[in-house]
């Protein structure tokens, strides 16, 4: 048999040569792809209008600087962290700045301190005197072990926002709230249930005990902390027990008055504007948010000071941030710092951020500016620039370590366990709830200890 | 097959057949029915109806309403030409020298009888059970040391050497390359090289073309390697791509909706016209048939 | 098969090169570094220090380990016992001669695995959604005591990744049942049906014994696939990382993969991985010897 026969009597099939077309198409496709040119320096930004944000300032500058051009590029906030990471770890080419969310930020301080990716700002704020222009308190997220990594784009006090179409409709008058307490009484009666089917037709609180943003704003309100000033954990204390414990009846049982109405999502927004939730935690840069996508509301929502745990106590807490900061591997971080301070010292930045977004700026040179008096009808024209900076020295400290989310994830746990065994026992009242919510909590401290101990690059902080 | 004396059950019973098929069929395409409407709907009618808009058109649909600018805005804004030639690249590279890698392993061990063949064929196989997962930190490791991390190449090279490819191909040398026709070969005077491309590979061509679409299809759907390993934008696959969407326009669904099917169009189609080389392929491994 | 002089004796190792130097580089060595790896402790690629045993120590103490391990197992469970005899009872459907379009049906209940799942967790996510959902809104539609904000992903997040899985693996399995009922011998049926033996007799005592060895190699891929579910969880809930709602879609693998690319410790990441090879290879010789004992 000649072998050359055999096989020319045989025809490829059709997946073969589809495959090998396919192949040799897109090879020659991605050859012929241009190489992504890299001129002047690149800025990370996983928020969409930030690009747009920065054109005109960026514009300005590289006219000015023809020599140090900078662009900025949109990336999704999960790639963004992933490339991060990669590049902090394994020195992957990052952008020389990153304009990063806290979550994400955090992520970078868990390696030895001189293996941070960031660039160590503290003694370049230090150098130009501007240490002071933002309250000590704000750079806490934004550091570790007492250095300071990333310039925040604000200290997002947040404020209660609630529809005061349906408030005032009931002849409620909010100026007689000062605790949770006093609230939950006084709006009590806008919790009826007119469709008969058990359950009230709408619930006082947007939030839920296993959304960690609803938790970490009321334990940071109640001075409840997760951590001391030194960055060791704090968990199993009397207060963060007993703030837990209180928390339970918010979210089970008969005085239920939270629901889940979630942020961001289209069916949350439609909970919202069908009056399902009352009221909604309101971050500066979620009033900018609403004011831009949930427009049916415009007119029918008002801010107040948070209600507070105890009479005389804090009035807002702190949720979200963004920071700019200098990759390690950046050339020449001096001339990088110099951009850092252009883009968020400067005036205008102050001013898009509040006009579009609502973000109060964290420079208090910028306090003065009239724009955060002037009325806003979308809130029924309360001067809400003045009603968050308001808040500037009440706005709690927040935790700098690395491990404050697995330390917010074990409170979520512990009141999740308390919640069910309030369920269980039909006991929902703090006073029958605090020893286990002692006990739960003393279980979670020892494993986040556990898990901090093992890490032998993160040494305690000075 | 003859028909069975049972199988030539009652009306009812095949009616019955018929309704519960037919049900089950509906459960699993409505999912893709329902995400067809929603890309072609706007993204206001995304919300307020399930199928397509109602209206006063042809079957009650308000034809009018729908609208291609959700696929406009995925090759014209959006980088999803360049993420479509990227997994056509990668899958179709990779498969075609995963193939032939395998091939050419499998018909080594197959058929030379040599010291160490047991070693290296129990070696390779005992590998199927370790979780791929386990591999990811220290394969990552690896590319790092190579320099691949974030080249095209550090996520071809490591999809080159399946275990289950090598075992496939072991499988189909035995069952189906006679001895005699290498002999033949052999004493022809063919080389060793010309036997194999010539002679064997011919013969296994129903294994090599179910295995170059299965693992085409395996290397399309792959979204953690990449993920890892493929840092850039510009060398994200439609995997990666289509679901930092989600990240980027989360509220528009219709835009999302519409990328996942331009994402999962292209393999279908392939499905459809290689179906019966494709299962064929998969369950030779499992069933001898 | 008879051995042959007639070839050097590099020629085999010619063809086995370039499979040998792909494994060697990406599969081998990876698994051997791995071994080293779990031993210590890391932060990415550059930064590495020796721990001994106190990653596996902390691993049996590690209560997010151990919650990732009840829901793997929980979904394995849930995962055999929906999937397979939902392949079965499709393929014992389509296995009769006298319906008609029964490669059309084929066909159709096969496409789901086509679909990468990415973009499962992409149309999942969206169908399940609350009030705007098709699952809820259709629901509510049939039967208007259905809550239209059912929280399928917020609170029922097994059943929500148990469906998925079911949508996308039932038609794959199917095919595999479809093949091993069609090696099953015709006279053998014919012959129970003469005996009198009725439907469910037959199958349990001439089919299921036929398509046994396929059973066994289906439930090892169902079992071994399921203890490494990762991408559907962490993609349904990317905004957590995998977490999930309290941690239920936590998985080991979405674990795993969070230590060693989010945290940078691969060492912790590959000492996770070595539990989770030896829970597989336990699984795989037990099965094994189960279906020893079977046959003899």
């Amino acid at each position: 048999m000649s072998s050359a026969r055999f096989a020319s009597s045989r025809a490829l099939s059709p997946g073969i040569w589809i495959i090998l077309l396919l192949a040799v198409v897109s090879t020659t496709g991605v050859l012929l792809m241009p190489a992504p040119e890299r001129g002047g320096a690149v800025l990370w930004t996983f928020i969409d209008y930030n690009g747009k944000n920065y054109a005109s300032i960026l514009a300005a500058w590289n006219r000015a600087h023809p020599d140090t051009r900078l662009q900025a590029k949109v990336i999704e906030y999960a790639a963004l962290q992933r490339r991060m990471l990669t590049g902090f770890f394994s020195g992957t080419p990052t952008a020389d700045l990153l304009e990063v969310e806290r979550s994400i930020a955090n992520r970078a301080f868990i390696g030895p301190l001189d293996r941070v990716g960031f660039v160590d700002l503290t003694d370049y704020l230090r150098a130009d005197g501007l240490t002071d222009e933002i309250a000590p308190a704000v750079y806490t997220p934004w550091s570790s072990r007492g250095r300071i990594f990333g310039i925040p784009i604000g200290f997002h006090p947040v404020l209660l926002a609630y529809r005061a179409d349906l408030v005032e409709a009931a002849g409620i008058d909010v100026s007689q709230i000062e605790t949770w307490d006093d609230f939950f009484r006084l709006l009590r009666p806008l919790m009826f249930d007119r469709n008969g089917d058990g359950q009230p037709d709408r619930y006082l609180l947007s939030g839920w005990n296993n959304n960690p943003n609803t938790i970490d704003i009321l334990l940071l309100q109640a001075d409840a902390q997760l951590f001391d000033p030194a960055g060791r954990p704090t968990l199993d204390t009397p207060r963060n027990a007993e703030i837990l414990a209180r928390l339970v009846s918010w979210f089970a049982g008969p005085n239920r008055i939270a629901a889940d109405a979630s942020d961001f999502t289209f069916a949350g927004n439609r909970q919202r504007l069908e009056g399902y939730v009352v009221a909604t935690f309101m971050p500066d840069w979620l009033a900018g948010s609403w004011r831009k996508d949930l427009t049916p509301l415009a007119g029918k929502v008002k801010l107040m000071p948070l209600p507070a745990w105890e009479r005389g106590g804090r009035r807002t807490s702190a949720w979200g941030g963004t920071m700019i900061g200098i990759a390690k591997s950046a050339p020449r971080p001096a001339e990088k710092w110099e951009l850092v301070k252009m883009l968020y010292f400067s005036r205008e930045l102050a001013e898009t951020n509040f006009n579009e977004f609502l973000i109060v700026s964290p420079l208090r040179r910028h306090h003065h500016l009239p724009m955060y008096d002037r009325p806003d009808p979308y809130f029924c024209g309360q001067p809400v620039g003045r009603l968050y900076l308001d808040q500037e020295n009440n706005v709690p400290t927040r935790p700098s370590s690395p491990y404050t989310q697995e330390a917010l994830r074990l409170a979520l746990d512990v009141l999740g366990t308390l919640k069910q065994h309030a369920e269980a026992t039909g006991r929902y009242d703090a006073a029958s709830l605090e020893p286990l919510a002692h006990q739960l909590l003393a279980e979670a401290q020892r494993s986040l200890l556990r898990q901090i101990a093992r890490n032998p690059f993160l040494l305690a902080a000075p | 097959m003859s028909p069975r004396p049972g199988d030539r059950a009652s009306l009812t019973s095949r009616l019955l057949i018929y309704g519960l098929l037919v049900v089950f069929g509906l459960m699993t395409l409505l999912p893709f029915i329902w995400m067809l409407c929603a890309s072609i709907k706007t993204k206001g009618d995304f919300y307020t109806s399930q199928f397509l808009p109602p209206g006063h058109g042809f079957l009650g649909v308000a034809w009018d309403r729908l609208t291609l600018s959700q696929f406009a805005q995925l090759f014209r804004d959006l980088p999803v030409a360049r993420a479509m030639l990227n997994s056509v690249f990668l899958a179709s590279v990779c498969s075609v020298v995963a193939t032939l890698c395998c091939a050419a392993g499998g018909y080594g061990l197959a058929k030379f009888r040599f010291r160490g063949r047991e070693t290296v064929t129990s070696a390779i196989l005992g590998t199927v059970v370790v979780p791929t997962a386990l591999l990811l930190g220290p394969s990552f490791e690896t590319l790092f040391h190579l320099g691949l991390v974030d080249h095209y190449a550090g996520f071809i090279l490591p999809t080159l050497a399946p275990a289950f490819g090598l075992y496939l191909f072991r499988q189909a040398m035995v069952n189906s390359v006679p001895p005699d026709i290498i002999e033949a070969a052999r004493i022809d005077g063919c080389g060793e090289i010309r036997i194999f491309f010539q002679i064997v590979l011919p013969i296994i061509r129903p294994m090599l073309s179910a295995f170059l679409v299965i693992s085409f299809i395996g290397i399309w759907n792959n979204f953690i390697t990449p993920q890892i390993v493929l840092q850039s934008p510009e060398r994200y696959p439609l995997s990666v791509a289509i679901f930092s969407l989600r990240g980027l326009y989360g509220d528009d669904n219709s835009l999302i909706m519409a990328g996942t099917l331009v994402a999962i169009a292209p393999v279908m189609l392939l499905f459809l016209l290689l179906q019966r080389e494709f299962i064929s392929g998969l369950t030779s491994g499992a069933v001898k048939g | 098969m008879k051995a042959s002089r007639s070839f050097s004796e590099w020629t085999p190792w010619l063809f086995l090169a370039p499979y040998l130097l792909i494994f060697g580089t990406f599969v081998a060595w990876p698994l051997t570094r791995s071994l080293v790896l779990a031993f210590e402790q890391t932060y990415g690629p550059k930064t590495t220090a020796f721990v001994g045993l106190l990653n596996f120590q902390f691993v049996l103490h590690d209560p997010l380990f151990w919650t990732a391990v009840r829901n793997t197992v929980l979904f394995t469970l849930a995962a055999a016992v929906t999937q397979i005899p939902a392949a079965l009872g499709l393929a014992l459907l389509l296995n009769r001669p006298d319906i008609r379009g029964r490669r059309l049906f084929r066909l159709i209940f096969f496409t789901p695995s086509i679909v990468g799942l990415a973009f499962v967790a992409i149309i999942f996510t969206l169908l399940l959604e609350k009030r705007t959902g098709f699952v809820n809104s259709s629901l509510h539609s049939l039967f208007p005591v259905w809550d239209p904000d059912f929280p399928w992903l917020e609170s029922y997040v097994m059943p929500s990744l148990i469906a998925a899985a079911l949508w996308l693996s039932a038609g794959f399995y199917m095919v595999y049942f479809l093949a091993a009922l069609q090696n099953v011998p015709a006279e053998l049926i014919d012959a129970a049906h003469i005996d009198g033996a009725g439907p469910w007799q037959r199958f349990r005592h001439v089919t299921l014994p036929e398509i046994r060895p396929v059973l066994n190699i289906i439930t090892l891929l169902v079992v071994t696939g399921s203890l490494q579910l990762f991408e559907l969880p962490y993609l349904f809930y990317n905004d957590t990382a995998g977490n999930g709602p309290e941690n239920h879609a936590l998985t080991i693998v979405t674990y795993l993969y969070q230590t060693g690319f989010r945290t940078g410790d691969l060492g912790y990441a590959s000492a996770i991985g070595w539990v989770l090879t030896l829970v597989l290879v336990g699984f795989a010789l037990l099965q094994r010897r189960m279906t020893q004992r079977g046959e003899s």
